[in-house]
């Protein structure tokens, strides 16, 4: 066997023996339930239900992206900075001593499981969707191809937030800060760039998933997908320095 | 083969020196010792030797080579350092599978090490769950899942029932006898003097003292004499390091029984007794790492005579 597989093993190994993928599920399921119950007993303020009423409607209900993103750049982030508070990063590397190699380990196990995660919560509530909305006037309409989009614009970004969330969590090395510095970059750093410069509007995580997720179209996919992608990259080339600079404990 | 070599490492974090100019060889086939106050620095130099810490000059290395040019690190060399490196949510058997999956080896080992250790009846228990000396037990069978040569244990003995410490005992003697090089740290001195073939000593970051216990341990000369006062003064004028013995004695260090006897005898005073003094451990430990302004105190009272 390979070192890389070694490692992705012992990595993914690391995330699917404690319970914090099936308090994820939890929070998961939560929220599909909630988005049936805004179908079935949700209008909007005229009382009607157009917010359902049309194939693109439903499909921006169903859009999981931006919502995977922060769940999962939060599950990297506690994944990641937890191994610090647990001093569990030693042995990580000391069986690979080279840092960025087991850095890459980390964050391609994060990437499946961001991925994984976040196709079972977009997965949850189409079915939540999909299962309410007999309970209305409206039938489901949203293709089946529309349907894989929302659920790869899902997945696609579930992984670019991990990736976020483990670059976080290397530099921060704490799972309070890091938590906090991931609410930080996703939720409150995006409105105030767009303060400064309303032109990177487009380029925020929010607008970057309805535009893979094929709610909205403000700027092409494929570049919705590479800045989604950057999004994921940027800390984690900041991680990787932090991570050779400073001593590991 | 591995020996452990630490040449001129200095260690800083800021302005304060964790390890200053530290330099001393631990030999394969023996244990050693590592032995030094709270704050010594003995794990940051652990851990430059395993590459967790970067030296600030200097360099220690493992048979040779840096921790992270080893073929295979963490088959070669076995390691206890952080107390508690578990996620609380893991069970045991579960974290040694991590660990093992990183060194590609199959459950089977980790059944193994965990019979090795006695935590079979417990391995699937959360490790949060876990007594003091479980989880140490669990660090321990970490340290030896890949069947390493080089042994480098950070108070191993933490927690552990006598029963444990008599297994770990047994354990290090048997893998130093089968040639493998054994590197522990610990304040059980009653433990250490039990086990260790070598000591290295450091205080404040720096080197007090390195080299065969029984060496050290003998390096003091016990002289009884009706003439106490004017001995001592001699053999202090003379440099040799003099302190009272609780029973009337004065052990004497720096200076041979033979030069003693000759000193003695040049100036006419009578000895009853000149003979090797075989200091426990603690007595030296706490002699080689007294603090200084201590010894200064204690000499201005006359307590300690030169």
């Amino acid at each position: 066997m390979s070192t890389w597989s070694r490692l992705l093993r012992g990595e993914l190994r690391k995330l699917t023996t404690t319970r914090m993928p099936l308090a994820f599920l939890g929070v998961l399921v939560l929220l599909a339930g909630l988005n049936g119950v805004a179908v079935v007993a949700g209008t909007d303020m005229d009382g009607s239900k157009a917010f359902i009423a049309t194939a693109l409607d439903q499909r921006s209900m169903m859009a999981f992206a931006n919502n995977a993103m922060m769940g999962a750049a939060l599950f990297g982030a506690i994944a990641t900075a937890r191994e610090y508070g647990h001093a569990t990063v030693v042995p990580t590397y000391l069986a690979e001593p080279r840092r960025a190699r087991a850095m890459l380990a980390q964050l391609v196990a994060l990437l499946l499981a961001g991925a994984v995660l976040s196709t079972a919560g977009a997965l949850l509530i189409v079915a939540a969707v999909a299962l309410a909305l007999p309970a209305t006037d409206y039938a489901f309409l949203v293709s089946i191809g529309g349907v894989s989009q929302v659920v790869a614009a899902s997945a696609f970004a579930g992984a670019a937030g991990a990736a976020l969330g483990a670059g976080v969590g290397t530099v921060v090395r704490n799972v309070g800060g890091a938590v906090t510095a991931t609410f930080l970059v996703l939720m409150v750093l995006p409105p105030l760039v767009v303060q400064l410069t309303s032109d990177a509007a487009s380029w925020m995580p929010a607008t970057l998933g309805t535009v893979v997720s094929g709610v909205t179209t403000e700027v092409s996919t494929a570049s919705a997908l590479l800045a989604l992608a950057l999004w994921g990259a940027l800390p984690n080339l900041l991680g990787l320095w932090a991570l050779q600079r400073r001593d590991l404990v | 083969m591995h020996a452990l070599t630490f040449e001129h490492v200095t260690k800083r974090y800021g302005r304060e020196v964790v390890v200053d100019d530290l330099s001393f060889a631990v030999q394969p086939g023996r244990v050693t010792g590592f032995l030094g106050p709270n704050g010594a620095g003995k794990s940051t130099a652990m851990k430059v030797l395993l590459d967790l810490a970067r030296a600030t000059t200097g360099r220690a290395r493992i048979g040779g080579r840096r921790y992270r040019d080893l073929v295979s690190p963490a088959r070669t060399v076995g390691v206890v350092l952080e107390p508690n490196a578990f996620h609380p949510g893991r069970s045991g058997r579960n974290h040694l599978r991590v660990l093992a999956d990183g060194l590609g080896l199959g459950a089977g080992r980790v059944d193994a090490v965990l019979g090795l250790v006695g935590l079979d009846h417990a391995a699937d228990r959360r490790v949060g769950a876990y007594s003091l000396g479980m989880r140490q037990r669990l660090s321990l069978a970490a340290a030896l899942l890949g069947d390493p040569p080089v042994l480098v244990l950070d108070e191993p003995g933490n927690g552990l029932d006598p029963q444990g410490i008599r297994w770990l005992r047994d354990l290090l003697r048997d893998r130093a006898d089968a040639g493998s090089t054994v590197l522990v740290s610990s304040h059980l001195l009653a433990e250490v003097e039990h086990l260790a073939d070598d000591v290295v000593v450091i205080n404040r970051g720096k080197l007090v003292t390195a080299g065969a216990l029984s060496a050290l341990q003998h390096a003091g000369v016990t002289v009884r004499s009706p003439q106490a006062a004017v001995l001592v003064d001699l053999l202090a004028a003379a440099g040799a390091s003099v302190t009272p013995a609780p029973d009337g004695a004065t052990v004497v260090h720096g200076m041979s029984p033979a030069r003693i006897g000759d000193l003695a005898a040049e100036r006419g005073v009578t000895l009853h007794e000149l003979s090797a003094h075989a200091g426990s451990l603690e007595d030296l430990f706490l002699r080689w790492t007294a603090d200084r302004s201590e010894v200064d105190l204690a000499a201005r009272k006359g307590e300690v005579l030169a």
